[in-house]
């Protein structure tokens, strides 16, 4: 089976992938009331605007959670076992969730973290976390 | 309005739960709800209304099951994949306000020799399911990750609950997973997703299930002795991932703060506990939330062994969706009903007169409902 790749080209979220593919992490901030939101949204939660602009983060964080499968839960990830998926809380305050570069140490809680930008088609670049 | 007292579950009816091959959704919910009737001695006539709630793949709705049941009933309504208690609820909102006066639920389900995936991602493919988070053991895994990383909280004390819910399962005879458990076991067992082990995550399995509901008037007429809804409520974090540590779910703390003031009752007042369990998780979160432990303590609560049998707080004593069966939560609510009326065999717990069942719809809604055999225990 193929990989399950994302909708880059959709209406909302087509300028996260965009900038992914740039090696940028760029999150939605509302005009109204300023607040970031991830994963990307038409509007915002909070108060309801629907204006909003894309802004560049530092591309730095601390691992939240993490979870290792070590068994293939879709066919998508056969052979990819074990593999180590992380909720990093970026050092300017959204949760991203991505998968862990394969590294010497374990994942613990707390680790400190930068992205790194993996290709994985033309149009798809996914954000993974290297262990700093 | 007070609910307390004034509606009681009469009729509690499943097909085997297992393996069904080649029968659909409906035939396992229509089959459910004959054998619910027959334990209400109730006629399909006698129904004046029908909550269906949907299966995994969205099947077995109110009009699906209406035309293989043959019947009109004046209220015909179908709740959501995984609304078990929500059913409940709506049916005792629908009797108190006069919509209908005897109500059968159903759920169907033939998920596994369907072989329906239930790693496939349920909304479109964002960063955390094209890196590889599918599954509902995933985030049950980060909250558990999270849960160990705050409090502490050992695989062995979490361990108990699945090796807990397999000692109660192997004293039912309905159970899909008997087979001895014990912790060494457990701990042997490799993870699947770290770190929970295979023991952990729900099984998957065919089956129908009803339950008949109706007034307390005329439930007292009927067969068997009447357990009465003494409370309900519910809580939804409907903001999904835009709740602060929405993983965590603590909004179900306000699910919790709710029937006990709803009901004047306590974590004392309950005899037996059923816990909704796609994983184990769950069970630790709502231990903590509805108070029956403090907020990160639950591993050392369950390291105690209360909630094993000879406990003082029997959790899913029928074995949960870990052991019994899939049949997303509600057998819970027959087990509820089997441990009030003293039928549950080898696993009764003696005096059980007050059961509370917690329940969510993973990472959107919460709802709890407290029963008795007592119609006046809820002030």
């Amino acid at each position: 089976m193929s990989a399950l790749l994302p909708d880059v080209d959709d209406p909302v979220a087509g300028p996260f992938w965009a900038a992914a593919r740039e090696g940028r992490i760029a999150v939605q901030r509302c005009l109204t009331c300023g607040r970031l939101r991830y994963p990307p949204l038409v509007g915002c939660p909070d108060c309801l605007g629907r204006t909003y602009e894309w802004r560049d983060l530092r591309p730095t964080g601390t691992v939240w959670s993490f979870a290792v499968y070590h068994r293939a839960l879709h066919a998508a990830f056969n052979g990819q076992t074990p593999y180590t998926v992380a909720v990093v809380e970026l050092d300017d305050g959204p949760r991203i969730t991505g998968r862990v570069l394969p590294g010497a140490q374990p994942v613990v809680v707390g680790d400190r973290v930068r992205a790194s930008f993996e290709s994985v088609t033309d149009e798809v670049t996914l954000i993974q976390w290297q262990l700093l | 309005m007070d609910v307390a007292g004034k509606v009681a579950i009469v009729g509690i009816g499943h097909t085997v739960q297992g393996e069904l091959p080649g029968r659909s959704v409906e035939e396992n919910a229509v089959d459910a709800i004959v054998a619910a009737l027959a334990d209400a001695g109730l006629a399909k006539e006698d129904v004046d209304g029908l909550i269906a709630c949907k299966s995994a793949q969205g099947l077995g709705n109110d009009v699906a099951v209406g035309e293989l049941l043959g019947v009109n009933p004046p209220y015909a309504q179908c709740l959501d994949y995984g609304t078990c208690n929500f059913s409940l609820h709506l049916a005792v909102m629908a009797i108190l306000s006069g919509m209908a006066e005897t109500i059968v639920m159903s759920y169907g389900a033939n998920a596994r020799t369907g072989k329906v995936d239930f790693g496939a991602p349920l909304g479109g493919v964002d960063l955390a399911t094209a890196s590889g988070l599918v599954h509902i053991a995933g985030p049950a895994a980060l909250a558990l990750q999270r849960h160990k990383y705050l409090y502490g909280t050992t695989d062995e004390q979490f361990g108990w609950i699945a090796v807990g819910q397999r000692e109660w399962a192997g004293r039912n005879p309905n159970a899909i997973f008997r087979k001895p458990l014990s912790m060494a076991d457990y701990l042997a067992t490799p993870y699947l997703v770290e770190p929970l082990r295979r023991p952990d995550v729900t099984m998957i399995s065919d089956g129908g299930v009803a339950v008949v509901v109706t007034t307390a008037e005329r439930a007292r007429d009927m067969p068997h002795t009447p357990v009465y809804v003494s409370g309900i409520a519910e809580q939804s974090g409907v903001r999904g991932a835009y709740n602060p540590d929405n993983l965590l779910r603590p909004w179900l703390r306000d699910a919790a703060r709710s029937i006990w003031t709803k009901t004047g009752l306590s974590t004392s007042d309950i005899d037996v506990l059923y816990i909704q369990d796609p994983t184990a998780v769950w069970s630790l979160q709502m231990l903590e939330y509805y108070g029956f432990c403090g907020i990160g303590e639950a591993g050392p609560f369950l390291a105690e062994g209360h909630t094993r049998p000879g406990g003082r707080l029997p959790l899913n004593t029928h074995g949960g969706q870990l052991s019994e069966s899939y049949a997303w939560g509600w057998m819970h609510m027959v087990e509820a009903v089997r441990q009030l009326r003293g039928d549950a065999g080898e696993r009764q717990v003696d005096g059980a007169g007050v059961a509370m069942y917690c329940s969510s719809q993973a990472f959107s809604k919460a709802a709890a409902s407290i029963l008795s055999t007592d119609p006046a225990v809820a002030a």
